[in-house]
């Protein structure tokens, strides 16, 4: 081929492609460098996208470009035969091959958009969205309604895709299949999209097997992931804990015996002191159940926990020192303490709400289960004392009787509850402080206030936020508390200052929930953007990008060793991770909806789960989350299974914890459309 | 390209008064607003999950609006799906229908009953990893014995528990005894104060409501087993009356099973053994009964009165029903109040009447007891059109003067004597061939009517008021007697001569004409009924029509 026609070919090309400034330094260059002109004309192919290939690759791609059919078209056509190769491809490599097709596919299409094709990228986009519909359709419903290409420049989630790399391991025959493909049939709009977009992690040997396609939907990843994942952290609990200090008083012989005495001791002081405070209703409940149990646990005890055999680590934290009084009355609550398994499986106290009229938002019980709240979209909080609401009813009883024509309501007509005004917006989340004194809401009206419980007042307003807060938790020691918010930052809050001590930004949609580390080093955030992060509170960097869940992630919960996190999203899927790889160590399926919240027994053996689909769920969390310390087990159960689903009767589980003691308390409104 | 067609942006764009939006224009919007359209349902969407809802409102749309600095659209609220209509004579054009409310309604309108207050409820919803069987739960396969009485006792209290029952619940015993006694007293001694304080409590007590169905039962099993049993059936109605009256019992689900036995009470054939059991009481206190209920659940339970009224006619009209059948039937209706026996009975009252007559006769073929009956029908049938008309009278706007002294004197003189002749022809009735009675009647009723007329002369002469006032008040006067002497009527006062009476006549003529109607009513009844229609026409009316 002439050089001339070359260089003319060339520039139409340029011309066609819109490279202004290529082409008037490909006139440039021409002019200076004539004899130079083939090289160049490599160069500037290979800006248009195709790499390393030789001279007459160079003039017949060129020549492809100037004289083929329109744009679309190529698209459309490239796409639909590299589709039908994949799917024509041998078995083997087949679910590797399709991998690549959905990268490509939503590249495609957002070139088409880019491009100012719109209405053909319409046609492009429906015609094959069918194929991913069952694997992203969140990703397709988002990308539907992108029709022009400013709002390629606008929306988030495509500014993302384009940013980023796609990375798909694939092993080395599939890759050279691909290429092979790719360079046979000379499908070079196709090829561009795969060199640009794609970034192929070439492994040597056989294709990875179906089974583990878990990581498909990893495909949009940062590259962070991998470089932020390998940060150290410590994952232990703090020492010198209050745990930590009961558990080494009870190993000790003398302390043991010494312990029997006064578990005794304590249960009689425990019902004095109950009787004492007037703590009905639940309390007592609680305390015969977990009586009875207490007995049973006192020779099981001494098996191994595992929370003592966490690691200790140092908190980075200033921590509130507690009262010798808080303290004895925890150290109680450990030493009654059921010990739960797949086999024992805990209590549940449920707290129905009725006749909230669509209007409760969230809510959450207090440590002890005396207390429950609840935020409501008409921005007010309500909180119930449940031993209050057992001594009022049992007076109107006894006023019934003495006077039969009075009938005023089952409260006579006094609210059962107290009731907090402040927000202005739709309340988001509630979370009550270890000790429940206090109470704090977030709210869509950008704040979060403190509330005393005590004083059924409001303390302190705090203003950070620009947007909704959806979600604020105490840390586990109190004094401290983390938010989440609609404006994609978490902001860690000590109760003394009104402004925030760190704002952990780095997520790509809002923030939905939040939870802390039990050693106050960590909170973990679970956002739209589908990942789980978690951050160094004392520093605010990111340590670690879990990716794996399909849709926004809702609830959270760390287990006590401080050792695996729990993730649960909209779909109804639970993932555990494991805190120091970062990896997912199995998925839970079995909601069919949001799950709202879970939580860890108290030792780390159960994980519970509650869900809108009006069920809460107990996972048994021990058989793989522990190192394989039996090994004639760990063979059969290498993951994690569903141990009971207890149905509520058409009520979404909102809340759900553990008590120190191991009670689960649960909450939900009751609808009746549900 | 977009799934908003270009037309949509036409019709938003006229909407808000953009009437030259060019197509172009409109083409280039579209996809725009499908993007903005999607974006907010993903912020909606946001709002719904972080209110822990897995249905969209309103509420959320407005939350997403207001995320992103958006007015939010006025208007909307929560309250069940938006309907819309499809416009007629465009393909694909739709609306919102829009009533318009009248604000008068909106403001007259009862307030609504306030919701009730949030309240929370604990229960177990697990022990040890099992759940109990407790109504608070979901069903589940294996029904084991109730954990503890403690769930029950709590369900006592009366507690507004929104918690539908499940269907198998467990009654405590404490339920179980108080209804065991109940019946108990119900069925053996009736009669006793105990049963009175029974009643009183079901009437009040407030726990009550899980023992509804079970009444119900005890209620429909007793009177179709108990006809013949007329104090068990009053213990029966009783016990029925007094859980209707309970505040804390809504017995609306078990309404179709309760009206049955409670209207077979009222139109049953034969209740009760002998024929001296007075039945008619009973009657009476039931259709009292099933007014108050139709009164109580009209609003909840739309279809109740008419579904009653019908079966009522259908008795009352059915001639091979026997005699206390149709007493029944004409209590019922007369309980239900005036509209109902001037829609229902009087137009049939004519034709009736004719079927009722000859068994009141003193006949050879008719036994004493059927003659009995049919007076009985006759008096309730009276008493129903007497009120009904009493009803329309009273509603009469009163007459701008009082009546003059003399006037009323000779009323008082005018009607003693015809309603002790009323008593007397009373007395008598029984052995009065009908022919007769009704030619007492007319013997009766004419002279009054002429007396009125002299009395009508003779103060003419007295004071210029007074005689302006009887003389408007002749028209209305000859006007109720007789449709057709509205005539004469005004002779009399062309006669009597008074000029200045006829402006005034003009004005009263107006409301006389609004009252024609029950003037009409009124004039149509005394033929029927004769004069002991009378005593039920309120006393100054009574003067007029006199």
């Amino acid at each position: 081929m002439e050089e001339e026609e070359i260089e003319k070919l060339v520039t139409a090309y340029l011309k066609k492609r819109g490279f202004k400034d290529a082409e008037l330094a490909f006139q440039e260059e021409l002019h200076r460098h004539p004899k130079n002109a083939s090289a160049s004309a490599g160069a500037a192919a290979a800006a248009g996208g195709s790499g390393a290939l030789s001279d007459p690759d160079v003039a017949k791609l060129v020549q492809l470009f100037s004289e083929s059919k329109s744009v679309p078209e190529q698209y459309h056509d490239g796409y639909g035969r590299l589709r039908s190769w994949a799917h024509d491809s041998l078995d083997l490599y087949k679910h590797e091959l399709l991998r690549v097709l959905y990268p490509v596919f939503i590249h495609c299409f957002m070139d088409l958009i880019a491009q100012g094709h719109l209405h053909e990228a319409r046609i492009f986009f429906n015609s094959f969205r069918d194929d991913h519909a069952m694997m992203h359709s969140g990703d397709l419903l988002k990308l539907e309604g992108v029709l022009s290409p400013s709002h390629l420049e606008e929306m988030e989630f495509a500014h993302y895709l384009r940013n980023t790399k796609a990375t798909i391991k694939i092993c080395q025959y599939s890759y050279e299949l691909l290429l092979q493909y790719l360079h046979k049939t000379q499908s070079f709009t196709m090829l561009g999209i795969i060199n640009e977009r794609i970034n192929f992690q070439v492994s040597p040997g056989q294709p990875t097997s179906l089974s583990d396609d878990v990581g498909v939907e990893t495909i949009f990843t940062t590259d962070d992931a991998t470089k932020i994942n390998p940060k150290e952290i410590q994952w232990g609990l703090l020492e010198d804990s209050l745990e930590d200090r009961f558990e080494k008083g009870a190993f000790s012989p003398l302390e043991a015996d010494k312990g029997e005495g006064e578990a005794k001791e304590a249960e009689q002081d425990d019902n004095k002191k109950r009787s004492g405070e007037g703590k009905q209703g639940n309390a007592i409940k609680k305390s015969k159940k977990d009586k009875a149990a207490a007995a049973a646990v006192k020779n099981s005890r001494t098996e191994a926990n595992t929370v003592s055999t966490a690691p200790r680590v140092k908190a980075e934290l200033t921590l509130p020192v507690m009262s010798t009084e808080v303290e004895q009355s925890i150290l109680e609550d450990l030493r009654n303490r059921v010990q739960l398994s797949s086999t024992a499986l805990p209590s549940v106290s449920f707290y129905t709400f009725v006749n909230t009229h669509n209007g409760l938002n969230c809510s959450t019980i207090s440590q002890d289960g005396s207390l429950v709240a609840g935020g409501f979209s008409d921005s007010s909080l309500k909180v119930w004392d449940m031993a209050k609401l057992g001594q009022q009813s049992a007076v109107l009883q006894g006023e019934n009787d003495m006077n039969n024509g009075e009938h005023a309501g089952p409260l006579g007509g006094r609210r059962s509850y107290s009731l907090y005004q402040g927000h202005s917006g739709p309340i988001h989340a509630v979370t009550f402080s270890p000790l429940g004194d206090f109470i704090l809401s977030s709210s869509a009206d950008s704040t979060v206030r403190l509330w005393s419980t005590k004083l059924n007042a409001n303390l302190v307003c705090y203003k950070g936020h620009n947007y909704p807060v959806w979600d604020v938790q105490f840390s586990p020691v109190g004094h401290y508390f983390a938010s989440a918010s609609h404006d994609r930052t978490a902001r860690v809050w000590s109760m003394d200052r009104i402004q925030p001590l760190r704002i952990m930004a780095g997520h790509l949609s809002d923030v939905d929930c939040v939870q802390w580390h039990p050693n106050c080093n960590y909170i973990a955030t679970g956002s739209s953007d589908k990942t789980v992060r978690l951050w160094d509170v004392a520093s605010g960097e990111c340590l670690r990008i879990f990716v794996g869940h399909r849709s926004v992630i809702l609830s959270l919960a760390i287990s006590p060793d401080g050792r695996y996190m729990a993730s649960g999203d909209e779909d109804g899927t639970i993932m555990v991770w494991d805190l120091s790889s970062g990896r997912c160590i199995t998925p839970l399926m079995g909601h069919a909806s949001c799950v709202w919240t879970l939580g860890y027994s108290c030792e780390g053996t159960l994980l519970a789960s509650g869900s809108a689909d009006c069920s809460v769920r107990l996972w048994d969390v021990t058989t793989s989350t522990k190192t394989p310390r039996n090994e004639e087990k760990s063979g059969s159960t290498g993951r994690l299974r569903s141990l009971k689903t207890l149905l509520t009767k058409s009520t979404p589980v909102y809340t759900l914890q553990f008590s120190r003691r191991n009670l689960l308390f649960a909450a939900g409104a009751l609808s009746k459309g549900a | 390209m977009s799934i908003v067609p270009k037309e949509t942006i036409e019709v938003i764009a006229q909407s808000i008064g953009i009437g030259n939006l060019s197509p172009d224009a409109a083409l280039a919007l579209a996809p725009d607003v499908e993007y903005r359209m999607r974006e907010m349902m993903q912020e909606a969407i946001k709002c719904m999950r972080h209110s822990r809802r897995t249905v969209l409102t309103v509420d959320d749309v407005d939350g997403a609006l207001s995320l992103k600095n958006v007015e939010p659209v006025y208007g909307f609220a929560f309250g069940g799906p938006l309907k819309f209509k499809h416009a007629i004579g465009y393909k694909d054009l739709f609306y919102v229908d829009d009533k318009d409310v009248d604000l008068k309604d909106v403001i007259e309108a009862p307030l609504p009953k306030a919701p009730l207050d949030t309240s929370v409820h604990c229960h177990w919803l697990a022990i040890e990893g099992v759940q109990p069987a407790i109504p608070e739960n979901a069903p589940v396969q294996v029904l084991a014995a109730p954990v503890e009485g403690k769930k029950q006792d709590q369900k006592d209290d009366g507690l507004p528990i929104d918690i539908k029952l499940p269907i198998r619940h467990v009654l405590s015993r404490e339920l179980q005894l108080y209804f065991e006694k109940i019946t108990e007293l119900t069925l053996r001694n009736p009669e006793s104060a105990l049963f009175k304080e029974a009643l009183v409590s079901l009437a009040t007590d407030s726990g009550l409501h899980p023992l509804v169905p079970y009444f119900t039962c005890f209620i429909a099993d007793e009177v179709s087993r108990g006809l013949s049993d007329i104090p068990l059936l009053f213990a029966v109605m009783r016990v029925v009356q007094s859980l209707f009256h309970n505040p804390h019992v809504n017995v609306e689900p078990y309404l179709h099973q309760l009206m049955p036995a409670v209207v077979t009470c009222l139109v049953a054939k034969r209740l009760g053994k002998r024929l001296s059991d007075n039945h008619w009481e009973l009657r009476d206190f039931v259709a009292t009964l099933v007014a108050s209920i139709c009164k109580r659940y009209a609003r909840t339970y739309s279809t109740l009165q008419s579904r009653l009224t019908k079966q009522l006619v259908n008795s009352f009209l059915n001639p091979k029903h026997v005699l206390p059948t149709h007493y029944g039937a004409i209590q019922g209706l007369a309980a239900l109040g005036p509209n109902m026996v001037r829609l229902l009975i009087l137009p049939n009252v004519e034709q009736y009447l004719k079927l009722l007559e000859p068994e009141m006769l003193l006949g050879v073929q008719t036994s004493k007891i059927k003659r009995f009956e049919a007076w009985r029908v006759y008096g309730a049938l009276l008493r129903a059109c007497g009120q009904c008309v009493y009803d329309r009278l009273k509603v009469l706007p009163p007459f701008p003067s009082t009546p003059p002294g003399p006037l009323w004197k000779c009323n008082a003189r005018v009607v003693t004597p015809l309603s002790r002749k009323h008593k007397l022809n009373g007395d008598h009735l029984e052995q009065q061939s009908p022919s007769k009675r009704m030619a007492i009647d007319d013997s009766v009723t004419s002279p009054p009517i002429d007396s009125i007329t002299d009395n009508n002369n003779a103060p003419g002469e007295a004071t210029a008021s007074t005689a302006l006032c009887n003389a408007s008040k002749i028209p209305e006067n000859s006007g109720e007697a007789t449709t057709s002497t509205d005539a004469t009527g005004k002779e009399e006062v062309k006669e009597n001569g008074f000029v200045a009476s006829v402006r005034v006549s003009a004005i009263h003529r107006q409301i006389w004409k609004d009252d024609l109607d029950s003037g009409r009513l009124l004039i149509s009844l005394f033929e029927m009924f004769g004069e002991s229609i009378l005593p039920f026409i309120p006393s100054p009316e009574m003067s007029i029509f006199l």
